[in-house]
């Protein structure tokens, strides 16, 4: 079984190490992440939203209902988390 | 040879934490590495995420600088006033921020679903488990 992780582990390496190789170069500012739509952002945020903090902006207003969701998503998991733990009333009748 | 491997190291960096993750996932049998290791593979792929939002020559965190002051002025001309090779790209910070809130997610659910393992059966190796449930 620990050999058969360690090939598999392995294998997922080299394939990612392969595909590593197509990647534009660490910190290139001409990369496709970076030229691509990211300009946009951080040219218009100002005038768009008024926030210096590019980062604040782009979460808490250009992707706001993303932000929305992912509240959502911690909801869920405090939840699932009370549920699971709390001890809870007991059922009637039993 | 030597620039190859300076332009290219982080993300074998990455792919090495990765691999120790998903090895500790498969091959450990105590729930809580199992669980340690989901964590070093989510922390990898934020790592790499990260790393795509690096722009090398003098690029800093995107702040806008002297946004609300005498120098906001200059945006009225034209977009040409933010120069965006000074900032890092945020998109990736800011994926990384959802990810890292269902990574905390996660972690907590996991947790909360060993802690109620190990009352039911007292112990928290998968294969004493396993013959525990087995037995009935």
């Amino acid at each position: 079984m620990k050999i058969l992780s360690i090939i598999a582990g392995v294998l997922m390496g080299a394939a990612l190490v392969y595909g590593s190789l197509d990647m534009p170069k660490w910190g290139d500012p001409h990369s496709p992440a970076s030229t691509h739509v990211s300009p946009y952002y951080l040219q218009h945020s100002i005038e768009h939203t008024a926030t210096p903090n590019v980062v604040t902006s782009v979460l808490a207003d250009y992707r706001g209902y993303d932000t929305l969701g992912e509240t959502t998503v911690v909801f869920t998991a405090g939840m699932a988390c009370l549920f699971l733990l709390g001890k809870g009333r007991k059922r009637q009748g039993k | 040879m030597f620039e190859f491997i300076v332009n290219y190291y982080n993300y074998w960096m990455y792919i090495g934490l990765m691999m120790i993750g998903f090895y500790a996932m498969m091959a450990k049998r105590n729930l809580v590495k199992k669980i340690i290791g989901m964590n070093i593979f989510q922390s990898a792929i934020i790592f790499f995420y990260i790393s795509t939002s690096v722009k090398k020559g003098g690029a800093t965190v995107p702040i806008l600088e002297y946004a609300h002051g005498h120098a906001t002025h200059g945006i009225e001309h034209g977009a040409n006033a933010i120069d965006v090779m000074q900032y890092a790209n945020p998109l990736p910070h800011v994926l990384m921020l959802t990810a890292i809130v269902v990574m905390v997610a996660t972690l907590g659910v996991a947790l909360a679903v060993v802690i109620l393992i190990y009352r039911r059966y007292g112990t928290l190796e998968e294969d004493e488990i396993m013959k525990l449930v087995r037995r009935g």
